[in-house]
């Protein structure tokens, strides 16, 4: 699943239950900030919202978590083993892992949690990401028992998980909040109302929820029963705001009232002349143009798509266009920041750029036309968001196309739901997309234009790049599963699958006085589970 | 004492005859003489009808005088001011920067320090252009990385260092290339040390101007290299005397041809709607009766209808998918749902008029209806009917603007005056001109057509003559 990658500028109004006086005071180590949108509830295993993803691994805790360097480190299991085949995995949980009640976490929270989330009727739309356990695809579609699935509790303190395939990545994947436990007894004491409110959930993270007023705001409190508590310095986190309206953040940060604020296009400007420090931060997220693959288009025809590749300069689309900082040009699927076998997949396998010249340009689209058997293309529609940068974007590659190979381009401006219709519906040329990483694995981008996914709306299908997914699923081996992605990468390059724009950047304003506060490609973002209110 | 005049025989002459007893004094004027000499008089109405003159020239004729491409990027001169032509420095293709890393320094700090010093000796590498700007600086101890910010006026604070422009990774990495968007002017560099996650409280700045430059395959693409110009030459390059917009496109050029789409749809819908809303409306009026009522409640049903629905049901009638101008189904439905404002004043007037007694000497006098409504009816209703023409005017535009804003007017990249102001908005900050031309385009149009509208009223009104 992707993100919501967009923004919307609503007017709502802003609440607050207790304007507090300072965003972050030292003394009693608390912060103040603003949610973009309340959570819808805060149940794990039904979750999919920034919102909720951002409050849920503050108060809970899964197996394993991220530590300030984005690294896995132990987290309700101490400790924990890959079969060598790669076909299962085995916990062990601490005992001092304990419930907000004071209870212990016991194994059974997570076979539970991940039954439960599997269980057809639970609906969960993020129980895709459990699929890689033995069994589960099958248990959510019905075709399973759920005590099929391959966890079992070997004692209170044991797990054992069977995989469908040997998947390198799993232990990355129980940082993720579906897989956070879920106590049985007390689910079914709340029964519909769990995790609606601040008492209807039990929380065994670094932080609890002690107060929600629902569409105002939401106050977590340092959790005495955390195991690693000595780790927290931060008294209290107080989402003293709800608003979507980025002016109005902006108004709340320089007034003093909340330690951070992302800015847009139109804000950022407005922080310039405030003389506020801006910060930024890369999201992890590419954004490409993706072809319709679909047999009859105009775009299926790999010429275009090498004219098109040969005349596209990211380099000068993300500095004079997009022209806020933090972009990156992108040059592949991948982004800069994922790991391959010692160091960055990137630098150990760097992407092939296709140099911009026209001429060669020119020869591609000559054998297009004739491979068509067409004298004039015909006007290409390009799907966009309505948004100001996705318009602006729109336009040039509009007037790029124009000027250097002579297509026509009509802009189909489209909202966000709108737009992924369309999509799915096959009714585009081109579209202006985006895909944002759900776990730290080179995979959660790897597998996008496989010939089986549903988020390859281009439909895209090649059995060489479906056969270089497949080792990659089905090895453990870091140095085969980066040698097919490496490939991979290769075919979408020399196949012009997509033309890759650029890597989003994000600015943002953060209060000074709070240190240590993470930014994440994956996982909560921005993450104050170790941060600190300096003097 | 009845005492009676005796009439004399003189009194029986005929009178001294009169030979000028009748004379014309002044020459036979036509009703629309008469109301183009009194035009003439009023200086407001008559400036503005060389500035409506102007502007069909400025759309008609404009684009053959300054043949510029509307729809041409310049990726070299984005979001320009207004200015004088511009030389730029004919420089080298970019080449990638390895940056500096220096080998005998760490690149991760020993010990994070609580303060880390400012590093020194911030400098420029080679020549700083708009293409690059390349800056270097010693390393500090207790660094493990740098940030680097930018900022347009010199920084006050730490907090005002400006735009965040990046990081470098280690202690080590002492060097910083920024391209984003480089135009010639100040800029203030300013490079803070971090440990690697904090960012220290310290910074040092320095002023970099960087030289226009242009690329040699750059010049050779748009024409302006001449037979002998060679690397470092200075060239003149494209001159733009009313700036770019957001991506370097002739904002001169465009206005030209937004000025077509504005004006055939701020002039041709309004004179359309109102023409027809006059037949209608004097109809309605000087007929009366059953007949009035019949059409006023046509006119009624017809403001109930949604604009904007219409606009959307002619454009799928017209075949016209995405990405397409919906200029043709939009002046429909102007005129379709524009006309009953218009027929209603009318008619008002018409009701008003026709009982006037002047109306009923003329019947009396034996003048025809057609007569009356062309003589006597219409010219009295021409102020109301002007005054309707120069409100539809910019009402038109600024339809044309909304809908063009909402993705269903004009289509991208055809320009019009209103989706320019859209677009303008959105940088008014720190690009006024472009909301300024379009805007101030839009604004002497609309006045013009009201000034003119007035002039006219006063022109056409019969009733003013006799006011002389």
């Amino acid at each position: 699943m992707k993100y919501l990658l967009f923004l919307m500028t609503l007017w709502s109004a802003i609440t607050s239950a207790q304007a507090p006086v300072t965003s972050a005071d030292f003394e009693e180590q608390t912060i103040s900030i603003a949610l973009t949108q309340e959570p819808p509830q805060l149940n794990s295993m039904k979750a999919t919202d920034q919102v909720s993803n951002f409050i849920l691994p503050h108060i809970m805790e899964g197996l394993v978590r991220y530590d300030r360097r984005g690294r896995i480190v132990p987290g309700v299991a101490y400790k924990w083993e890959i079969d060598p085949d790669g076909m299962g995995a085995t916990f062990w949980l601490r005992e001092n892992a304990l419930w907000s009640d004071g209870k212990p976490v016991t194994a059974n929270d997570f076979v539970f949690a991940w039954r439960t989330t599997l269980a057809p009727e639970t609906a969960s739309e993020y129980a895709f990401i459990l699929f890689p356990i033995k069994n589960a695809e099958a248990a959510n579609k019905g075709k399973a028992k759920l005590t099929d699935i391959g966890v079992t509790a070997i004692d209170d303190y044991t797990i054992r998980v069977e995989l469908e395939r040997p998947t390198a990545y799993f232990i990355k994947l129980t940082a993720f909040a579906t897989y956070f436990p879920v106590r049985e007894d007390f689910f079914n004491s709340r029964g519909d109302s769990y995790a609606a409110d601040a008492q209807d959930l039990l929380f065994n993270g670094p932080f609890r929820l002690t107060e929600w007023v629902h569409s105002a705001s939401l106050k977590m409190e340092k959790n005495e029963t955390y195991w690693d508590k000595e780790k927290i310095t931060l008294n209290e986190i107080n989402a003293a705001y709800i608003t979507e309206d980025s002016r109005a953040r902006l108004n709340l940060f320089i007034d003093g009232k909340i330690v951070h604020t992302r800015l847009d296009g139109e804000t950022y400007k407005d922080a310039l002349t405030q003389k506020q420090r801006i910060r930024s931060f890369s999201t992890g997220s590419i954004f490409f143009l993706e072809y319709n693959h679909r047999a009859g288009r105009i775009t299926d025809n790999l010429n275009l798509r090498r004219a098109i590749q040969h005349t596209f300069d990211s380099d000068k689309f993300v500095n004079n266009v997009l022209a806020t900082p933090g972009n990156l040009a992108a040059e592949s699927l991948f982004p800069v920041w994922l790991q391959g076998v010692d160091d960055k997949f990137r630098k150990e396998y760097p992407a092939e750029v296709a140099v911009v010249n026209k001429g060669l340009a020119a020869e591609y689209l000559a054998k297009a036309k004739s491979e068509l058997g067409i004298e004039e293309f015909p006007a290409l529609i390009l799907l966009s968001g309505n948004t100001p940068t996705a318009t602006k974007q729109a336009e040039y590659l509009q007037g790029l196309l124009k000027s250097r190979l002579g297509l026509d381009i009509k802009i189909d401006k489209q909202t966000f739901k709108q737009r992924l219709a369309k999509m799915t519906s096959g009714d585009f040329d081109f579209v202006l997309a985006g895909w944002g990483p759900d776990f730290d694995d080179i995979m959660t981008f790897g597998d996008l234009f496989a010939s089986w996914n549903l988020n390859n709306r281009g439909r895209y299908s090649n059995p060489d790049y479906d056969e270089q997914v497949r080792i990659a699923l089905n090895n453990v081996d870091p140095k085969t599963r980066m040698e097919a992605m490496a490939k991979l990468q290769k075919i979408i390059h020399d196949d012009a699958v997509i033309l890759p724009m650029y890597e989003q950047g994000v600015i943002y304003l953060m209060n000074s006085k709070v240190r240590g506060v993470v930014r994440r490609v994956v996982g909560p973002d921005p993450d104050y589970t170790y941060s600190r209110v300096i003097k | 004492m009845n005492q009676s005049y005796k009439p004399t025989k003189e009194d029986f002459q005929p009178a001294a005859k009169s030979v000028r007893a009748e004379q014309i004094s002044r020459p036979s004027l036509s009703y629309w003489q008469d109301a183009w000499r009194r035009l003439k008089k009023n200086t407001r109405a008559l400036i503005s009808l060389y500035i409506i003159i102007g502007l069909a020239l400025f759309t008609l004729a404009g684009p053959f005088l300054w043949n510029v491409d509307p729809a041409l990027q310049d990726l070299n001169q984005i979001s320009q001011a207004p200015s004088w032509p511009k030389q730029a420095i004919l420089v080298d293709p970019y080449q990638r920067w390895g940056g500096i890393v220096l080998d005998n320094f760490p690149a991760e700090p020993d010990d994070y320090l609580d303060i880390i010093p400012a590093p020194t000796n911030l400098r420029v590498v080679d020549v700083a252009t708009t293409k690059r700007v390349r800056i270097t600086w010693d390393p500090v101890v207790g660094a493990g990385g740098y940030s680097v910010y930018r900022n347009q006026r010199a920084p006050e604070t730490i907090n005002d260092l400006g735009l965040p422009l990046g990081v470098t990774d280690g202690g080590n990495e002492v060097s910083f290339e920024d391209r984003l968007n480089l135009e010639q002017r100040e800029y203030f560099y300013s490079i803070v040390p971090t440990d690697g996650f904090d960012e220290s409280d310290t910074y040092i700045t320095l002023v970099v101007l960087p030289d226009l430059a242009i690329t040699m395959s750059e010049a050779r693409e748009r024409n302006l290299l001449a037979q002998d110009t060679k690397l470092g030459d200075s060239i003149a390059i494209e001159f733009h005397p009313f700036g770019t917009d957001y991506l370097g496109r002739d904002m001169l050029a465009r206005l030209m041809e937004g000025a077509q789409v504005s004006l055939f749809i701020g002039i041709f819908a309004p004179l359309l709607f109102v023409l027809f809303g006059i037949i209608y409306g004097g109809f309605a009026g000087y007929f009366g009766g059953q007949f009035d009522s019949l059409l006023m409640r046509f006119a009624d049903f017809v403001v109930a209808l949604p604009f904007l629905l219409f606009m959307i049901l002619f454009k799928i009638a017209f075949g016209i998918g995405p990405g397409e101008s919906g200029v043709m189904p939009m002046l429909l439905a102007l005129v379709l749902l524009g006309w009953p404002s218009t027929a209603r004043l009318v008619r008002g007037q018409v009701l008003q008029i026709r009982e006037n007694a002047f109306i009923e000497a003329a019947r009396l006098l034996g003048a025809k209806d057609h007569y009356l409504i062309i003589r006597h009816i219409i010219p009295n209703t021409m102020g109301v009917i002007l005054v309707t023409l120069t409100f539809a005017v910019p009402s038109a535009i600024f339809t044309e603007a909304f809908l063009s804003f909402i993705g269903m007017g004009v289509a991208p990249p055809t320009p019009s005056w209103g989706s320019m102001c859209n677009e303008g908005v959105k940088t008014m900050l720190s690009h006024p001109h472009e909301l300024f031309f379009p805007a101030l385009f839009i604004s002497i149009t609309v006045l013009a057509f009201n000034l003119l509208g007035d002039g006219l009223t006063e022109a056409l009104d019969s009733r003013m003559r006799s006011k002389e």
